[in-house]
This record gives C-alpha cells, structure tokens and sequence, in this order.
C-alpha cells in the first residue's frame, strides 16, 4: 500500500513538467488574453483602467459590426461552396473507386500548399491588368472585373479562393462517410425500386449527414478565423470591405497598440467560434443514426 | 405467389465459374432451403434470384416471366439480409413505407398495410423507433415486415438468422416457418446452418462448389444422402465414416470384425473397398465379443441423449446412446449397426451405392 503510494506521487511528480508546460504554453496566452480584454491601456503602454469599457465600445464601433458582418459572409458564402462541391466531387471520386497515384497528389495539393504561397498565387492570377484571369474573361468575350480590388467582389472572390484551397479537403471527409456507409442498404433500396435521385436524398444524404457536421465543425473553426488569405491578399481593403473581425482585431492590437480593445475583438471571435462548434456539435447529435 | 424455373445457370466473378451450370424447378408456396458450406454458392445463386447479380448463362423464370434482364426492383421480390439491411436513420414504420412509396402507393394504403403486417409481427410498439433502438430479434422482424408490406410473389432469406444468439434462432426459426404457412408466398431461405434447413425446409438443396448435390425433404436428404458430402453435412454431429473390405461373407471392418449380410446388404459391383456410413443414432449397443470393440474416449451428456466418443477399428466414432446407459469414460462397449441403416459409398466417386445400387 505504502509502496504504490509512493509509486504514485513519483508518477506525479514526472509528468508534472508537461502539465506545467500545458498549462503555460495554452492556458496562460488564453488568460492572458481575457485579463487584457479588460483592461485599456495607452499608447505608451500603461495601465489607464480596468473594467467592460472595451467591450462597451465594441457596441458602438462601426468597424465592428462591419467586421461581424464580413466575417459571417465570407464564412456562410465558403462553407456553402465547400460543402456542395466537396460533396459532389466526393460522390465523383467513390463513383470512380479506382483512382491513379497522381490524380490523388492533384487532388490533395491544394491543402497541403501554405495559404501564403496560395495567396501569392491567386494575386498573380487575379492581377487585374497582367493575371490570367482577366485575360481568359477578355477572351470569351467578358468585360474584365476587379476581382480583390472591387468592393462588391473582394469577398465572393476571397471564399472562391479558399474554395479551391479547402473543398478537396472536405472531399475527402466526405468520401471517408461514403466509404463507411453499409452496402446492403444500397442493395435493399434496389430492391425497392428506389430512382437514382430518390437513393441520394432518401438515403445517402441523409446517412452522410453526421460526417456533413463533422466537416463543417472543421471547416467553421478555420472560416471563421479566417486571416492569412485576407492578410496577404487584401488587408482588409478595399475600403474595409474584407476587414473581418480577425484582421480588424490584429490591425488594432498591431497596428493601433490598442491591446485591450484588440483582446476584447479576439474574446468576442473565440465566443463566436465555440458558440458555432457547440451549435453544430447538437446537431450532430440530432443527425446521428 | 410464383414458381421460379431456373435452367442452367451460368454466374462468373472475373475469370471465376462460381455457379457452373445450374437446374432447379421451385413449386409455388414452397419452402426451399439452399445449404452448404461458405463458398458453396448459395448466396451468389440467392443474390442472382434477386437480381442484385448479373445472369452469364442460361434462364431465369419466375412465373412464367423470363427475369434474366428484368431488374431487382421489377422482379417483384422481397429480399432478407443478414445484416436486415434497415435504412438505419429511418423509423420502422418508415423503413416499412419506402418501398410502397417508391411505388407511388396511397399514403393511406401504406399505413394499412403497415399496420397489417405490425400486428402480424408483433412490432406494433416499436414503429416509431429507429433501427438502432431495436434488438437484433426485433430488427429481424423490421426486415420481415419490410418484406411482407411489399405483398412479392417471392420471399429471399440470406442467412437471416446469423446474427442472433441461439435462442432467439430456435424462436425466430419457429415464427418464419408458420409466418410462411400463413403468407402462402414461395420462399428462399440460404442457410449453412444444417438445423435450420432441416427445421424449416419443405426441400432442401444441398450444395457445394456451385454444384446442386442433392435436392430432397429434409426425410429424404438426412435418411438417403446422394453422396459423402451430403452424409456429412447434413446431421449433428455428423455421420460417422469407416473404411470396409467386401468379402464373400459380408464387409470387414479395420479391426478384422466382419459386418454380417443381414445387417448391411453386400452391394452388386465389383468393389473391394468401400467406406461405410453410421450415424451416430444409429448404433446399437451389442454384447460383449460381438460386433465392434470400442473403448469409450470422451461422454457429452446433452440431457436428452448422450454422445459418446469412442475409439473404434483405429478411428474416432461417435455414438448417441440413452442417458440411462451413464457410460463412463475408458469403459469398452461392442456396437453394431441397426440394421438397414448403415450406408455405403463408393470411396472414388463418393456417391452412395447402397440399396437400389446407385444414389435416388
């Protein structure tokens, strides 16, 4: 008895560093960042006060709405693009069953390409006088767009980007689903008669729901912080018309030193994450079969 | 209700004859069993029926409809699988309706025949429940009545009983016999569980390596088997098998016992050797010095009768005597076949050669 006590505290005592370091290295930044959220501070960086004044002022800041609004457009516009292609492409690739080697790299490449190169990538393309994309508008005939510079496409334009990068991703969750689903159900709805159609939204669409949710959970976490694309590419411009919160809150920490204020935006994006995840969380819930 | 005609029926995977060549009548309403071991056929011949699989050769007839081209959904057939196959995120009265719906039913229709066949099955409390609420007994009965709603000219069973434990099969095995009396719907049921096709079989088809090697009642497969296979499978524990010389008195047995003519006829033909086949009831215990010296090995009381493990003329033999006898274990006893019911076969062509001379 004595002895597997002692042996206890030993086994506590080693893994102490870890739990040391994990605790420092996640919940001391995410603390760190709470404590600030209430307090405001001046340029110089001193202490001026403490208490809600920085969340009472994210109330009337314009800015804030404005980033609120871009972010939910930019993440409701991507995940919807995501998830219908995603799922289309998945359902070509499980048709498909055998698939050669360098299809698949294809395929995967996207995602495994750093956001910052894919930026860069899509700025040349995009480039309004010199990028192909206007040149092949151009060719068919088109009027050229403005593509990242036009105020009312800076968006849709910034969540086809991030489609292109992401859906493959999503394709491959989906394509897991379809894999995991049981073939005698397929062969019991033959034997009932089922039309092709019927079959996809009687009974596929509905089984893959689960892994639907398990994707968006996924993609929402990431679409919702959405920063590195919009860094390179935008900055938030033009004229704030793809300032999301995550970049309004990084230009007023990095830019404006307001550190407080720049902790309330980020508190008040970290709820607005956790709050998705847990709603599709329950929803996973109620999909499950 | 249907007859299904099946004349020569050819089934490939790839470069592989799974079912070389295959003729079976089913009469109307008859209950057929398609048994064998695993890779026997049964199922791909089931899954052909069904239309799951493609016909390579030959013509498939229900009725008087050729189906060879006809899909699954158009066959109008029901179809049980191992797995029940229920759509697993729909209820039961739902799984129930899809088929009818997929056929444009009246709504009110499909709730009565619902309804007819919940009481039939007794599932009646868990219509609004999913699959995944259910037992396996319970999901078994979902299937079944997934089947019955559809009113098919022919029920198919793959291997329907698989997954539930040994009590819930004897029950389950019971209910779908009478629910096929009551139906009067041909059925076809794909087991290699030998009991079972015993149990329920108005005929049973005994098959191996895609070949038919007996079609019979359960009577007629268990007391005159066309051949060592069918000897072997079909009956628990299986029959027993020993090597005989024929001689000018009678067969001798490994051991220099001599099996007299009036136990065992001596078969026309020129054989040397045969293999002679007991089963393990169908021994009798004689005196001592007379007959078969075995010394017993192992008892397995089952209540009802006892098996006992005995080593005979160099081999393992089972024998099922009457519990009253208690046998013990290293005890010597002498056995004898009853008469008229000991088998022999060819050991070349495994085919049985005892009483007309030739299998029946």
């Amino acid at each position: 008895m004595r002895v597997e006590q002692n042996h206890r505290g030993q086994m506590a005592a080693m893994s102490m560093p870890a739990l040391v370091f994990t605790v420092g290295m996640i919940a001391f930044p995410f603390l760190y960042t709470i404590w600030m959220s209430f307090q405001t501070y001046s340029s110089t960086g001193q202490v001026t006060g403490w208490g809600g004044d920085n969340y009472l002022r994210m109330v009337v800041d314009g800015q804030f709405w404005n980033g609120i609004w871009i972010t939910l457009y930019l993440y409701v516009l991507s995940l919807v693009m995501q998830l219908v292609l995603g799922t289309g492409l998945a359902l070509l690739l499980f048709r498909a069953k055998r698939l050669p080697g360098i299809v698949r790299s294809l395929f995967i490449s996207p995602f495994m390409m750093p956001p910052v190169v894919a930026g860069m990538m899509w700025l040349v393309i995009l480039d309004p006088s010199l990028g192909a994309a206007n040149w092949i508008l151009t060719s068919l005939g088109l009027p050229p767009s403005a593509w990242l510079a036009s105020p009312v496409l800076v968006v849709p334009t910034l969540a086809m980007i991030d489609t292109w990068q992401w859906t493959p991703y999503v394709a491959l969750i989906v394509l897991g689903g379809l894999q995991s689903l049981p073939p005698s159900v397929y062969e019991a709805a033959e034997i009932d008669g089922a039309s092709r159609r019927a079959v996809f939204f009687r009974i596929t669409l509905p089984l893959l729901l689960p892994t639907l949710v398990t994707a968006m959970i996924l993609r929402s976490v990431d679409l919702l912080r959405f920063f590195d694309l919009i860094y390179i590419t935008t900055q938030g411009g033009p004229s704030n018309h793809s300032m999301t919160l995550n970049i309004y809150g990084f230009r007023v920490g990095f830019e404006f030193f307001q550190l407080g204020y720049a902790g309330a935006l980020m508190v008040t994006l970290s709820v607005l994450v956790l709050g998705a995840v847990m709603a599709f969380n329950r929803l996973r819930a109620v999909v499950e079969w | 209700m249907a007859s299904i005609t099946i004349r020569n029926l050819v089934k490939n995977y790839g470069g592989v004859t799974v079912i070389p060549g295959l003729d079976l009548e089913i009469a109307d309403e008859e209950f057929i069993v398609l048994v064998g071991p695993s890779g026997c056929g049964k199922s791909t011949l089931l899954r052909v029926l069904a239309g799951l699989e493609a016909i390579d050769g030959g013509e498939l007839m229900i009725g008087d409809r050729r189906v060879n081209e006809v899909p699954a959904a158009k066959r109008d057939i029901a179809m049980v699988f191992q797995d029940y196959a229920l759509y697993p995120h729909m209820t039961v009265r739902q799984n129930m309706a899809f088929a009818l719906e997929m056929r444009g039913t009246e709504p009110a229709e499909i709730a009565s025949k619902i309804e007819e066949a919940a009481r039939l099955l007794d599932i009646r409390p868990y219509l609004d429940r999913r699959p995944k609420a259910l037992s396996g007994g319970q999901r078994q009965r979902v299937a079944m009545g997934r089947a019955i709603v559809r009113d098919p000219q022919v029920f198919l069973f793959d291997e329907p009983l698989s997954n539930l434990d040994a009590k819930l099969r004897g029950q389950v095995r019971a209910e779908i016999k009478m629910l096929s009396k009551k139906l009067k719907t041909t059925m076809v049921f794909v087991t290699h569980d030998q009991i079972e096709a015993m149990t329920m079989a108005d005929r049973i088809v005994v098959m191996k390596a895609g070949i038919i090697q007996q079609v019979g009642t359960p009577e007629q497969v268990y007391e005159n088997p066309a051949n060592l296979f069918v000897a072997s499978f079909i009956g628990s524990p299986s029959m027993n098998f020993l090597p005989v010389d024929v001689q000018a008195d009678g067969l001798r047995l490994a051991d220099g016992s001599l099996l007299p003519e009036s136990l065992i006829a001596r078969p026309s033909g020129g054989h040397d050797r045969l293999t002679l086949g007991i089963r393990p009831e169908h021994f009798e215990l004689v005196q001592e010095g007379q007959g078969l010296a075995a010394e017993i090995e192992l008892v397995e009381p089952l209540g009802s009768d006892t098996l006992v493990h005995v080593s005979a003329a160099g081999q393992e033999v089972i024998v099922r005597v009457s519990p009253d006898l208690r046998p013990q274990s290293g005890q010597r006893i002498w056995l004898s076949p009853a008469a008229g019911k000991a088998h022999l076969f060819d050991p070349e062509t495994e085919i049985r050669i005892d009483g007309t001379g030739k299998a029946d």
